[in-house]
């Protein structure tokens, strides 16, 4: 008897995460990258309470989107180094449960930076949401999910172009401009509390379930192209 | 190497596009509050229309590809994404010649340029994506982008409808269109499309050519698409000139769109010839 989808894509989750405990590689460059796009932002735009309210949302995303295109390419770079990628397409188990433990782990990984940067956010631009903050939760969850979940497919077809790293933003940033669009307006919606953000948040909701269904779909093609 | 059809067909489409050119430039009537300057109309809408007919091309030959793996539906899905692509450019660059004259501003961010320039952005990153990877897994991957890309269309259109938006509505069967101005769209949108599928069919010939002599290193056209922003900073050669009378200036629009649109399509076309003749030395020299 084999093994269910969801064990499998466990055991791949739970690989990915412990090595990631064990090396801390991409959790720390992805953070003091972060840090530095705060940075550099605060000197370029010097906000005030004011202004820093509608800006935030943009600046927010924008570092969250680069650094977690870090983080996507390290995930798929590490596999090709140790050849993981050829074991697992002669392995009986299907591409599908590595590709969810893959989005799983990268999804955590992304969340945990969120947290951790937030406060950082709240502190340098004098952050105060106006309307009500738990909406953000449930636009950073979707948000997130849908950069990484297109960001993870891209990601493992950038690794294996010429070009590898330099390729991912390529593909991904077009097609996530809609998803990056919602998001922004969204959590300045909610900062400024200037009007609802719940258009955006079912559209989110779309792009996430149409993307996730194509991926899922596509990627076992993708991993056995050759 | 190509059948007799496509060279009446060529003929056809050299016939409707000089008609088409005839009837926008003469036989229109001068629009009233825009004059001449309208007038680039009558090959952006068109080249529009083709290019949206030379996307669908590229995803369902996509969709083909990943079904059945032939190399006809690659070339295909190819000829539909890089011939769209220059359409689409003609599209991006006489639109904001228009809209200087019209809005008074190059560009404004509003729904409909958007999200043909998000279009036009993912459809390059297509090209990019076939000419940097690897020989053998470049179809496939590249057809999955393609799905991706046009499954994105439906996304960023319903995004946008929180930009407003300044464009002009779809006019073709109101009232608003003067019937005559009408016909002379027509004319030329079938003119263009006949041009655009055709070049489309000379491109598709060409990549079935490299195929058979499987040359791994043929050079894949983003620079094609990239010749094509050559014309663009001709667009800023455009002062408000007091001096000159309204009617000038209108002309002045006009001219600049049509030297800027037909020199991406020339552009592209030489880019093909020259990849034809690169290709058949090469096959020269392998036979």
């Amino acid at each position: 008897m084999s093994p269910s989808v969801f064990k499998l894509a466990a055991a791949n989750l739970g690989k990915d995460l412990r090595l990631e405990w064990r090396s801390r590689d991409v959790l720390n460059s992805m953070l003091f990258f972060a840090l530095l796009v705060v940075v550099i932002f605060s000197f370029a735009f010097e906000p005030t309470a004011e202004e820093s309210r509608r800006l935030a949302g943009g600046l927010i995303w924008v570092a969250f989107l680069f650094s977690t295109t870090m983080a996507l390419n390290q995930s798929w770079a590490r596999e090709l180094r140790n050849g993981v990628l050829d074991a697992y397409r002669v392995a009986p188990a299907p591409a599908e449960a590595l590709f969810l433990g893959k989005c799983l782990a990268n999804y955590i990984l992304v969340l945990l930076l969120e947290c951790l940067m937030a406060p950082l956010f709240v502190v340098f631009y004098n952050l105060r949401s106006v309307g009500p903050y738990w909406q953000l939760v449930v636009i950073f969850l979707l948000g997130t999910w849908a950069l990484v979940i297109n960001g993870t497919f891209f990601a493992a077809m950038s690794i294996r172009t010429r070009n590898r790293e330099l390729m991912l933003p390529l593909l991904l940033l077009p097609i996530s401009i809609p998803a990056v669009l919602a998001m922004v307006t969204a959590t300045t919606a909610v900062l400024t509390g200037e009007f609802s953000p719940a258009g955006q948040i079912k559209f989110l909701a779309v792009f996430c379930v149409v993307y996730t269904t194509v991926s899922f779909l596509l990627f076992e093609t993708v991993l056995n192209a050759e | 190497m190509k059948s007799p059809i496509f060279y009446l067909l060529l003929l056809i489409t050299f016939a409707l596009l000089a008609w088409g050119t005839y009837q926008a430039l003469v036989v229109a009537p001068p629009e009233a509050t825009m004059g001449d300057a309208q007038r680039i109309f009558y090959y952006h809408v068109p080249a529009a229309t083709a290019a949206s007919i030379l996307f669908g091309i590229n995803f369902l030959a996509s969709i083909w590809y990943l079904w059945k793996r032939n190399p006809q539906a690659d070339a295909l899905a190819v000829a539909g994404a890089e011939v769209g692509v220059v359409f689409f450019g003609v599209v991006l660059v006489s639109g904001p010649i228009w809209a200087r004259y019209a809005w008074g501003t190059f560009w404004v961010w509003d729904a409909r340029l958007t999200t043909s320039l998000i279009l036009w952005l993912l459809y390059m990153s297509y090209l990019v994506l076939r000419r940097s990877s690897e020989a053998g897994s470049t179809s496939v991957m590249a057809a999955a982008l393609a799905v991706f890309a046009a499954l994105d269309m439906p996304i960023v259109y319903m995004s946008n409808r929180w930009f407003r938006t300044n464009h002009p509505q779809p006019m073709i069967g109101t009232l608003n269109l003067n019937p005559d101005m009408q016909k002379v769209l027509l004319w030329n949108m079938l003119a263009f499309v006949m041009f655009g599928l055709l070049i489309a069919w000379f491109r598709y010939d060409i990549e079935r050519t490299g195929q058979v002599i499987n040359a791994l290193h043929i050079q894949k056209a983003a620079r094609g698409s990239l010749a094509m922003m050559m014309p663009a900073p001709a667009m800023f050669l455009f002062v408000d000139d007091k001096l000159l009378h309204e009617k000038m200036v209108q002309h002045r629009y006009m001219v600049a769109g049509y030297i800027a649109v037909w020199t991406i399509y020339l552009g592209y076309l030489l880019f093909l010839f020259a990849k034809l003749r690169r290709l058949k030395k090469e096959y020269r020299e392998i036979s």
